[in-house]
């Protein structure tokens, strides 16, 4: 027998699924929103809903959307012959923030991971593959994570995608910028002097 | 707290909590470990590429052998399988190395024959070949977890099989011949028990110059898998991926 009513009970219950979330925190939350205003409750609520309702992944990019197809899929100033591909929506943002990416995007939503059983099968690049078939992309820049389920996506799509005859690319990896290569671990060190370039 | 030092091979790793790895550890000292990496998530510069699966490390941790978990101090990075080339088959031949070992090992419990046999054979997985590291870890986990009937002799009359038909079966103990075999028992060609008695007598170095197709004892690798799944009364996970692999 739960010791609170059970609509308290039942909001805890689904609080605690969130990540990152245990059952002293699912309570605190629980409370605070008991507490809260009615209006700011319903608010709560209808975002849930309405995030759910309301976005969708781009049939483009895979990217999640409340347009689709997406804005970057949609604008003409940036470069749609130059693809990259990233694991989660999230990486996006990271690659914006340079400001010096013109191109667009296509997101897997994860990589291979036999652990999890996941396949090259599972993944979502059907309409990465009918974009590249079509001739509408010179390049494709592999911007998967260089994890060992990151490289070997990247590999695997590297070999799909050249059957169609398209550039493709892997971003570079290696010492961080700024920081010292005396404290670079020995796995990002041999990757820094297997993709040296000539100056 | 007391510190730990131990060679260890990382088996997997899950998410826990904002920024922390759980990781699991087959250990040199201790066998499977089971210990949190703080911060792991989000800083890599404390373990940088260390908890990539398959990776072999010299772990630091501390010594809590009564407690379910422990907590991971370091981990510095002794070969990667980053450091070469990583291809699906290479990726679902290294996840099924992990898998096995994760479900067989009992937790902190030392098993160096073990230990030394998986270093080796990812050694040996470093290259693009996948099925004889694979065949030989299967053959000699299956036989260092005493699995392994006799490959021989018939499991119900003791008849020698050298040279001779021999058949297994999900539900049987061992190998059997032509007289007893069960209905719907699959065949271990002759030379895939002759493959088995070369690698109980060889290192996995010393077998790795010939070619190895996909074929190449296949039916040890089914019978060998066979006998794994039913002693942990599950099914693999990599299993399926692997037989879908050229
Ligand atoms: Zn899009
Ligand atoms: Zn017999």
């Amino acid at each position: 027998m739960s010791r609170f009513a059970e609509p308290m009970a039942r909001l805890i219950e689904e609080l605690k699924k969130l990540p990152g979330i245990g059952g002293k925190s699912a309570q605190r939350l629980a409370f605070h929103i008991l507490r809260s205003s009615d209006d700011d409750a319903e608010a709560l609520a209808s975002a849930v809903r309405d995030l759910k309702a309301q976005l969708r992944l781009c049939s483009i990019c895979n990217n999640i959307t409340d347009v689709d197809p997406c804005s970057y899929c949609t604008n003409p100033t940036r470069n749609h012959r130059l693809v990259c591909v990233v694991e989660e929506p999230t990486n996006i943002a990271a690659i914006e923030k340079t400001k010096h990416f013109n191109g667009v995007y296509h997101v897997l939503h994860g990589t291979i991971s036999p652990l999890h059983g996941v396949g090259p099968e599972h993944l979502r690049i059907s309409n990465l593959t009918r974009r590249v078939d079509a001739g509408e992309v010179d390049e494709v820049i592999l911007a998967t994570n260089p994890t060992i389920e990151g490289e070997a996506t990247a590999s695997y799509l590297a070999d799909a995608l050249k059957k169609l005859r398209v550039k493709v690319t892997r971003i570079a990896t290696g010492v961080p910028a700024g920081s010292d290569i005396e404290y670079t671990d020995e796995v990002t060190m041999h990757k820094a002097i297997e993709g040296r370039r000539e100056l | 707290m007391a510190l730990k030092e131990s060679e260890a091979i990382v088996l997997r790793t899950y998410p826990m909590r904002e920024a922390d790895l759980l990781v699991t550890l087959f250990t040199r000292l201790d066998g499977k470990v089971r210990g949190v990496a703080r911060s792991a998530k989000k800083s890599r510069r404390r373990f940088g590429g260390a908890l990539e699966p398959l990776t072999l490390v010299r772990a630091v941790y501390e010594d809590r052998e009564r407690q379910e978990l422990t907590r991971l101090d370091s981990c510095e990075v002794m070969d990667s399988p980053l450091t070469r080339q990583m291809t699906y088959p290479r990726l679902v031949a290294l996840g099924h190395v992990a898998e096995l070992l994760d479900e067989v090992l009992p937790d902190r419990e030392a098993n160096d024959a073990l230990f030394r046999l998986t270093v080796s054979v990812l050694g040996a997985l470093r290259g693009p070949e996948i099925w004889m590291p694979l065949t030989y870890f299967e053959l000699w986990l299956t036989r260092l977890t005493g699995f392994l009937p006799d490959l021989s002799a018939c499991v119900e009359c003791g008849l020698d099989l050298e040279g001779e038909p021999a058949f297994y079966h999900a539900l049987a103990d061992g190998l059997m011949c032509v007289d007893h075999k069960r209905l719907a028992s699959s065949r271990l060609s002759v030379d895939s028990r002759r493959w088995a008695v070369q690698m109980f007598r060889a290192p996995v170095a010393a077998l790795s110059a010939e070619p190895w197709p996909k074929s190449v004892g296949e039916d040890l690798r089914k019978f060998l898998m066979q006998i794994v799944q039913r002693h942990l009364e599950k099914k693999l996970t990599t299993q399926p991926m692997l037989a879908k692999l050229d």
